[in-house]
C-alpha cells in the first residue's frame, strides 16, 4: 500500500466565495450536460432513425434524421462551450485533484482533445450528406458517436479518480507516462452506463417536448415523435434505475450512506426520485392520448430539474469521497469584488445579446436549425 | 514537485507549443477573419455585388467549419495541456485569472453563438440583421483576445502585482496595449491569407484577391510599430535576450520577419498585380507564411520569458520561486509528493530528479536532448555545475535540490554517455581540446565571441600558465564548478584555450551584457515607467 499523496491547494486565495463558485460550477455543469446529452444522445436517435429512414416506409424516421442532422454541430459546440465553464470553476475548488488524476492518465485525457474534433466533423458531416442521401453518411455518424461514447468513458474514468487519492501514487508509480486507467474503481462501468443511458432518456424527453411543438405544424409526425420519444424516455428511465442501483453498490458503502445520514444528500436524492418519477408519469401520461397533452412540457420540464437534482447529488457524493483530503470551508478566500460583478454584469449581458439574435432569427419567421447550410 | 509529472519522451513544453501555435493561427483568423467577413458582406451589399456576396457566403462557411470547430477545440486543447504539463502555473493563473476567464467565456459563449447564427442565416435574416449578427461576432472575438491577451502578457510582465496582487495590476500590465495592438495587425494579416482559400475561381477573382491583400497591407503596417512598442516595454532580462545572445531567438527573428515580408510579397505580386496566379500551391505558401509568422512570434514570446513561465513566480520547470530555497536545504524527497522511488541514492532516483527539474525544457535525446549536452561531464562535475545551471545563458531555472540531489542527479546525467578516453597527440590535441572546453567551459563562456568571453584572462598565456590556473577555478568565482577533468584533458584544454586567445582577431570581444543569473531582479525600461 503506498502512502497517500495529494498536491497542496494553491498558496493564492480563492479569488470569490466558495458558494459562488459552487453554484456556478451546478449551473454550467447542469447546462454542458444537457448539451452534451442532446449532442450524444441526439446522435444516437440520429443514427438510428437514419438506418431506419432509409427504407421508405418510414418517412418520419427519416425526417427526423434529416432534422436532428441540422441540429448535432450545434449541440456539440454548446457542449464544447458549457463544457469549458464547468472546467474552469472545477479547477478553482478541486483543482489539486483534478490535476493529479488528469496527469495519471495524461495520454487519453488529451486525446480527448482530437477526438472531440473528429466527431465534431464527422457531425458537420453528417448534417451536410444526410440529407443528400450519402451512402457513408450513416458510417461517418456511428464513428462520431463511437468516438463520444469513448470520450465520456475517458471522462468517467478522470472524474472517478480525481476522487481516489489512494490510488495514485501506485499507479504513478506503474506508469508515470499516463497510460492509465481507473478500471480498479468498481463504480467507473455503472457510473458510465449510467450517464449514457441517462443522455439517451433526456434527449427523449427534450424529443417529446419538441415533438408537441411540431404537432402545430404536422400533426401525424408530431404524434409520432411525442409518443415515440415518451416510449423510449420511459424504459432508458426505468433502465436508469437499475444502472443507479448498480452504481450505488459500487461506491464505497460509508459513499453511499451519506444518501441516508446526511439530510441534505439525503433530501435532495428524495427529490430527484420524486422529480424523475414524476417526469416519466407525466410524459407517459401526456403521450400516450390520441392527442398528447401538455402534461409533456411539464415531464420535460421535470426532467431537467431531475437533472439539475442530479448533478447536486453527484456534487455532494463528491465531497463525501474528499471529506478526509479536502475542506473547502477551510479555503482562504479573498474576493475580486470589482472583476466579480463585471463578469455578473456582463453575463447578463451576454445572454441579452444571444437572446437579441435569437430574436432577430425568430422575427425573420424561420428557425436557424431548421435552415440548411449555406452551399 | 507537487504533481505528479507527466514523463513524456520529449519536453512538454514541445507539446504546449505545439497546441498553441496551432490554436494562435487559428484564434487569430477568427477575430481578424470576422472583421473580413462583415466588412467585405458591408462592401458586396454596399455595391450590390452579389458575386462578392457569394464569395461571403462561402467564406463563412470555410470559416465556420475551421474557427468552430479546430479553433474552439484547441483553445481547450491549450487548457488540458497546460493542466498537464505545468499544473503549478495553471493553478496559479486559477487563481488570479479565473474571473478573467469567466469574462472571456461569455465573450466565447456569444462569439460561437453569433458564429453559427451568421453562416445558417443567410436566406433567412434580412440584410441589415444578418450584419448585426456579423458585428455581434467581431466584437465578442476581439474582446474575448483582448482578455486572454491580459493574462499571456502578464506571465511574461507581471508589472505591479507582484507588489500589489490587484487583478488590474495583472490584467492591465506593462505589455498589455502593445500586445494587444500586435495581435490585432497579426489576425488583419491572417484575414486576408486566409481570404484567399475561398477565392473565387473566376468571376470576381480579381476584386477578393487585392480587397484580401488590402488587409495583409493594412495588417503589416500596423505590426512593426506594435512590435517596436512591445519590445520597448519588455524587462530588461528579456531584451537581452532579443539583442542576439542567443542563435536561437536570432533565427526566430529572423524567420518571422522573413515569412511576413514572403506573404507580402506574394500578396503584392500574386494579389494585386496577377491575381490569376494566385493558384491554391501559392495559396498554400500563404498559409505556410502565416504559420511561420505565427510559430516564430510565439516562439519569441516564450524564450524571452525563460527561466519563466509566470515571471518571477513560477519557473520553466513548473517550481515556484518560493520553493526553491526550501527545496534546496530539505531536498526533493522531503518536498516531492510524486516520486517514483523512496531510494534517494539510486540512479532512478537521478533519473526522477531529471524528469521532474529538467524535464518540462530536455529530453534525453531529440530537440533540446541532454545527451549530448552533457557528454564529457562526469559525476562529480556534473553535481558541481549543476550549481550554476542560471549561469549558462541566463535561461534556466537554478537547480531545486539539495547536495544530495545534485549528486543523484550528477550522476544519472553522467551515466547518459560512455567516459571519455582519449589517445591524445600532438596532431589531435587542439581538436580535443576544443572537446573538452564545450564540455566543460563552452555552456558559461566562449573564448573569442560574446558570450562571457575568456580572451581576456588568458591572452598570450602559455598552456601551462592556463593549467596552472585551473585548480583555483572553483576558488576565483563562486559560480565557478571545481576543475576535476584527467590531466591528459587538461592539458589539451589548456592548449586549445591558450591557442584561440592568442590567435589574432580583427576585433576584440566585448562582453555582452548578460542577464541577471538570479532571476530576482525584474528591470522595467524607462518607456514602461512613463506609462505607469
Amino acid at each position: 500500500m503506498h502512502t497517500i499523496a495529494i498536491p497542496h491547494v494553491d498558496p493564492l486565495p480563492v479569488p470569490g466565495p466558495v458558494w459562488l463558485f459552487t453554484a456556478l460550477l451546478l449551473v454550467v455543469f447542469t447546462l454542458h450536460l444537457a448539451a452534451m446529452n442532446s449532442a450524444l444522445g441526439g446522435g444516437i436517435w440520429a443514427l438510428w432513425n437514419y438506418l431506419r429512414g432509409r427504407h421508405s416506409d418510414h418517412p418520419y424516421s427519416r425526417q427526423l434524421a434529416n432534422e436532428l442532422a441540422a441540429m448535432l454541430p450545434t449541440f456539440l459546440a454548446f457542449t464544447v462551450t458549457l463544457g469549458v465553464a464547468a472546467l474552469l470553476f472545477v479547477q478553482v475548488l478541486f483543482g489539486n485533484f483534478l490535476y493529479a488524476s488528469s496527469i495519471l492518465i495524461g495520454v487519453l485525457w488529451l486525446a480527448v482533445i482530437p477526438l472531440v474534433m473528429v466527431a465534431y466533423y464527422g457531425f458537420y458531416y453528417f448534417s451536410y450528406a444526410a440529407e443528400k442521401g450519402k451512402g457513408i453518411a450513416g458510417c461517418v455518424l456511428a464513428i462520431s458517436l463511437c468516438v463520444l461514447l469513448g470520450i465520456a468513458f475517458i471522462y468517467v474514468n478522470n472524474m472517478t479518480l480525481m476522487l481516489g487519492p489512494e490510488r495514485w501514487l501506485g499507479m504513478y508509480r506503474a506508469h508515470p507516462n499516463g497510460w492509465n486507467l481507473n478500471l480498479g474503481d468498481h463504480s467507473v462501468v455503472p457510473r458510465y452506463l449510467h450517464m449514457v443511458n441517462g443522455s439517451i432518456a433526456l434527449f427523449s424527453a427534450i424529443l417529446a417536448m419538441l415533438g408537441m411543438r411540431k404537432m402545430k405544424v404536422n400533426a401525424g409526425y408530431g404524434r409520432w415523435l411525442v409518443q415515440r420519444s415518451a416510449l423510449v424516455f420511459a424504459v432508458c428511465t426505468g433502465l436508469q434505475f437499475l444502472l443507479g442501483m448498480w452504481l450505488l453498490l459500487a461506491i464505497p458503502r460509508q459513499i453511499a450512506m451519506v444518501l441516508l445520514r446526511e439530510p441534505l444528500a439525503g433530501s435532495v436524492f428524495g427529490l430527484a426520485l420524486v422529480s424523475v418519477i414524476s417526469a416519466m408519469l407525466l410524459i407517459l401520461l401526456g403521450s400516450l392520448a390520441e392527442k398528447p397533452s401538455s402534461l409533456v412540457y411539464a415531464g420535460f420540464a421535470m426532467s431537467l430539474v431531475t437533472l439539475f437534482l442530479m448533478v447536486c447529488l453527484r456534487h455532494l457524493l463528491r465531497l463525501a469521497y474528499l471529506k478526509p483530503y479536502a475542506n473547502l470551508g477551510a479555503l482562504a478566500v479573498r474576493p475580486q469584488v470589482g472583476v466579480i460583478t463585471l463578469f455578473l454584469l456582463l453575463f447578463v449581458g451576454g445572454l441579452a445579446t444571444v437572446g437579441y439574435m435569437l430574436w432577430l432569427v425568430a422575427r425573420s419567421g424561420r428557425t436557424p436549425v431548421s435552415t440548411a447550410t449555406p452551399q | 514537485m507537487n504533481y505528479p509529472q507527466w514523463q513524456l519522451a520529449f519536453p512538454g513544453g514541445m507539446l504546449i507549443a505545439l497546441v498553441a501555435v496551432l490554436h494562435v493561427f487559428i484564434s487569430h483568423f477568427a477575430v481578424g477573419g470576422g472583421f473580413f467577413l462583415v466588412l467585405t458582406e458591408s462592401l458586396a451589399r454596399r455595391q450590390r455585388d452579389v458575386v462578392l456576396l457569394d464569395y461571403c457566403r462561402r467564406h463563412s462557411r470555410f470559416f465556420a467549419l475551421l474557427t468552430l470547430v479546430f479553433g474552439a477545440i484547441s483553445g481547450v486543447g491549450i487548457w488540458f495541456t497546460i493542466g498537464l504539463v505545468s499544473p503549478e502555473a495553471t493553478s496559479m493563473l486559477i487563481h488570479t485569472f479565473v474571473w478573467a476567464w469567466a469574462i472571456e467565456w461569455v465573450f466565447f459563449f456569444v462569439e460561437i453563438a453569433a458564429a453559427i447564427l451568421y453562416y445558417k442565416t443567410w436566406d433567412s435574416l434580412p440584410a441589415r440583421d444578418h450584419m448585426i449578427v456579423g458585428w455581434i461576432y467581431f466584437v465578442a472575438a476581439w474582446m474575448s483576445l483582448f482578455v486572454i491577451n491580459g493574462i499571456l502578457t502578464f506571465m511574461l510582465t507581471p508589472g505591479r502585482w507582484i507588489e500589489t496582487h490587484s487583478f488590474w495590476d495583472a490584467m492591465f500590465n506593462p505589455t498589455f496595449l502593445p500586445s494587444l495592438a500586435a495581435r490585432t495587425a497579426v489576425s488583419v494579416i491572417l484575414a486576408g491569407i486566409f481570404g484567399y482559400i475561398t477565392l473565387p475561381r473566376r468571376e470576381g477573382r480579381e476584386k477578393v484577391a487585392r480587397w484580401a491583400a488590402l488587409w495583409m497591407m493594412a495588417g503589416a503596417l500596423v505590426l512593426p510599430l506594435s512590435l517596436w512598442w512591445y519590445f520597448a516595454c519588455l524587462p530588461q532580462f528579456s531584451q537581452v535576450y532579443l539583442n542576439g545572445v542567443l542563435i536561437g531567438v536570432r533565427h526566430a527573428v529572423r524567420g518571422g520577419v522573413g515569412f511576413t515580408l514572403l506573404a507580402l510579397v506574394i500578396a503584392l505580386v500574386c494579389g494585386v498585380w496577377k491575381p490569376r496566379w494566385m493558384r491554391p500551391p501559392v495559396v498554400a505558401l500563404l498559409v505556410i507564411c502565416g504559420l511561420g509568422m505565427i510559430g516564430a512570434g510565439e516562439y519569441l514570446r516564450e524564450f524571452v520569458r525563460k527561466p519563466w513561465v509566470i515571471s518571477q513566480v513560477v519557473y520553466a520547470n513548473d517550481v515556484r520561486a518560493s520553493q526553491v530555497e526550501q527545496l534546496q536545504a530539505t531536498g526533493v524527497s522531503h518536498t516531492a509528493n510524486f516520486l517514483l522511488t523512496d531510494d534517494t541514492t539510486s540512479m532512478a532516483y537521478g533519473e526522477n530528479l531529471f524528469h521532474l527539474q529538467c524535464g518540462s525544457c530536455h529530453a534525453v535525446g531529440g530537440y533540446r536532448g541532454m545527451k549530448r549536452r552533457v557528454d564529457g561531464w562526469d559525476a562529480e562535475f556534473a553535481a558541481d555545475i549543476l550549481q550554476h545551471i542560471p549561469m549558462m545563458h541566463g535561461t534556466m531555472p537554478p537547480y531545486a535540490g539539495n547536495e544530495e540531489d545534485r549528486k543523484a542527479l550528477g550522476s544519472y546525467l553522467a551515466s547518459l554517455n560512455q567516459p571519455w578516453h582519449f589517445n591524445i597527440t600532438d596532431g589531435n590535441r587542439l581538436e580535443i581540446g576544443a572537446k573538452v572546453f564545450e564540455a566543460r567551459c563552452g555552456h558559461c563562456h566562449t573564448v573569442n565571441g560574446n558570450f562571457r568571453p575568456l580572451r581576456g584572462v588568458f591572452e598570450n598565456e602559455t598552456p601551462s600558465q592556463v593549467q596552472d590556473m585551473f585548480s583555483a577555478l572553483g576558488a576565483m568565482s563562486s559560480n565557478m564548478p571545481n576543475f576535476n577533468a584527467p590531466d591528459d584533458q587538461a592539458q589539451a584544454l589548456a592548449s586549445y584555450i591558450s591557442h584561440e586567445a592568442s590567435k589574432p582577431v580583427s576585433v576584440k570581444p566585448a562582453p555582452a551584457a548578460l542577464p541577471n543569473a538570479n532571476h530576482s531582479q525584474l528591470t522595467y525600461p524607462a518607456l514602461w515607467q512613463e506609462v505607469r
